[in-house]
């Protein structure tokens, strides 16, 4: 495949994703709108919502295209996976060069994904985010166009959530960075931190040698890559003034979320913060819907699990003070509390370790 | 002998047909296909005319037999691309629903 071919099928894939962002879903809430007087009482089940709505042939065309965009956007002829494979010994060569890069990274031997990591191509991206050498790239690339409307803005979420969990608490002296993916929520924090020492974690061997290929690039000495997971980490205690996550804790099964929470609780010194961006903030049943039909028609199995969770019961079980949950705005000018179009339900999760 | 079940991977559906699920699939991929013809074109045709190399009337010619056998190559992947969503088949593992 040409790259002209492919930015073109991608750019259109995208104008698409942003008609069904934009008009596609304000016709389908305008339909539940107009048709909620048929429910027995506006605070409706999702269930009976998705009754209402199973009828309408505006809600099966957006229910299909969130499936299905997705799918043209990673597989078949001009699939980012595609793509990727088809140029699969120009780019390995870029991020084998280990030489370059093996201060930034640590990989594990014989390291043991988890079970449920391994279950389900996420978000539809075949194969995985484990399992090719090239998953990491692929990744990169359908990231820069998870949401249509903030365009090449999206890096400004990153910034924004940086901004906000650095705030108040001065520079820290250790960070940890869990789930940190190729790099893109570690970025921000290494750029402007040239104090701090910053670890950055994850499962995926292939978005690790990304994120460390990115890293020895900026030649910047104050952060380093590792394939660990973050139920278990084996840091030390009290290592950490700042625990943080973005788009993570969606990502595990609801009875391991816990388990993260109690690994940062452990490894943060007293005083220390836990900061993380994810998915959970559902202030309506529309919404939650919404959210939850999302969660399955995007190969999201855990999303429905978290968004569940007592989240501020569970922090202040795990021993976490100072619970803020509150809706994340992820771009400039946008509203979280009343936002026409699509999007993610953002929501920052802050905490604090008590100091004994 | 084992039976292999033959909707393991089946992909999801949201119409009340399940041929309307498929053939809107089609409908994507060739309006994708669409597309990136379009853009091909208009890069090739703003080309053309900035370095003033060929007559667009060039353009409108029948193909010559060497021409088409060097394109089939591309015919068949176009047809795969287009028409795999019929066989209703997931691509990445995930729930069905």
């Amino acid at each position: 495949m040409d790259d002209r071919s492919f930015s073109a099928a991608q750019d259109f894939l995208l104008s698409v994703k942003t008609f069904w962002t934009v008009d596609v879903f304000t016709k389908v809430k305008a339909e539940y709108q107009a048709n909620i007087g048929n429910l027995e009482n506006s605070t409706s089940e999702t269930r009976e919502i998705e009754d209402l709505l199973s009828d309408s042939a505006t809600f099966q065309y957006f229910a299909w295209l969130e499936r299905h965009l997705q799918r043209f956007k990673y597989s078949g002829r001009y699939g980012i996976n595609t793509y990727y494979s088809e140029k699969r010994n120009t780019f390995s060569n870029i991020l084998s060069n280990e030489e370059r890069s093996e201060d930034y990274l640590e990989l594990t031997q014989g390291f043991e994904l988890p079970d449920y990591y391994r279950s389900v191509d996420i978000h539809q991206h075949p194969g995985g985010l484990w399992g090719d050498e090239i998953a990491g790239l692929v990744y990169e690339r359908g990231a820069r166009t998870t949401t249509p409307l903030m365009g090449s803005a999206h890096k400004d979420l990153h910034h924004r959530f940086t901004d906000l969990a650095l705030k108040d608490i001065g520079t820290p002296k250790d960070i940890l960075d869990m789930g940190c993916g190729f790099g893109k929520s570690t970025k921000p924090f290494y750029d402007i931190l040239n104090e701090s020492k910053i670890e950055a974690i994850d499962l995926s061997e292939p978005c690790l040698k990304l994120a460390a290929h990115d890293a020895a690039e900026t030649q910047r000495k104050n952060v380093k890559f590792r394939q660990i997971n973050a139920l278990d980490t084996k840091y030390d205690n009290e290592s950490f003034d700042l625990v943080t996550s973005t788009m993570l804790i969606h990502e595990l099964p609801a009875k391991e979320i816990g388990k993260m929470f109690e690994e940062a609780e452990r490894v943060l010194r007293p005083g220390g913060r836990m900061v993380h961006l994810d998915f959970y903030s559902l202030p309506d049943e529309f919404t939650k819907f919404i959210h939850y039909g999302h969660s399955e028609r995007n190969n999201e199995p855990f999303m429905k699990g978290f968004a569940e969770l007592d989240l501020h019961e569970l922090l202040t079980e795990k021993g976490f003070i100072n619970i803020s949950i509150v809706p994340f705005s992820e771009a400039e000018g946008v509203d979280p509390n009343n936002h026409s179009y699509w999007r993610f339900p953002w929501t920052l999760i802050a905490a604090d370790k008590e100091v004994f | 002998m084992e039976t292999k079940n033959i909707w393991e991977n089946k992909e999801q559906t949201f119409f009340k047909d399940e041929a309307l699920d498929r053939a809107f699939g089609v409908v994507m991929a060739l309006a994708t296909e669409v597309y990136v013809l379009r853009d091909r074109q208009k890069a090739l045709e703003r080309l053309l005319v900035e370095k003033n190399l060929i007559e667009f009337s060039t353009l409108d010619s029948e193909p010559s037999e060497k021409e088409r056998i060097e394109s089939l190559q591309d015919r068949k992947e176009f047809t795969e691309g287009l028409l795999i969503s019929l066989l209703g088949k997931q691509q990445s593992r995930g729930k069905t629903l």
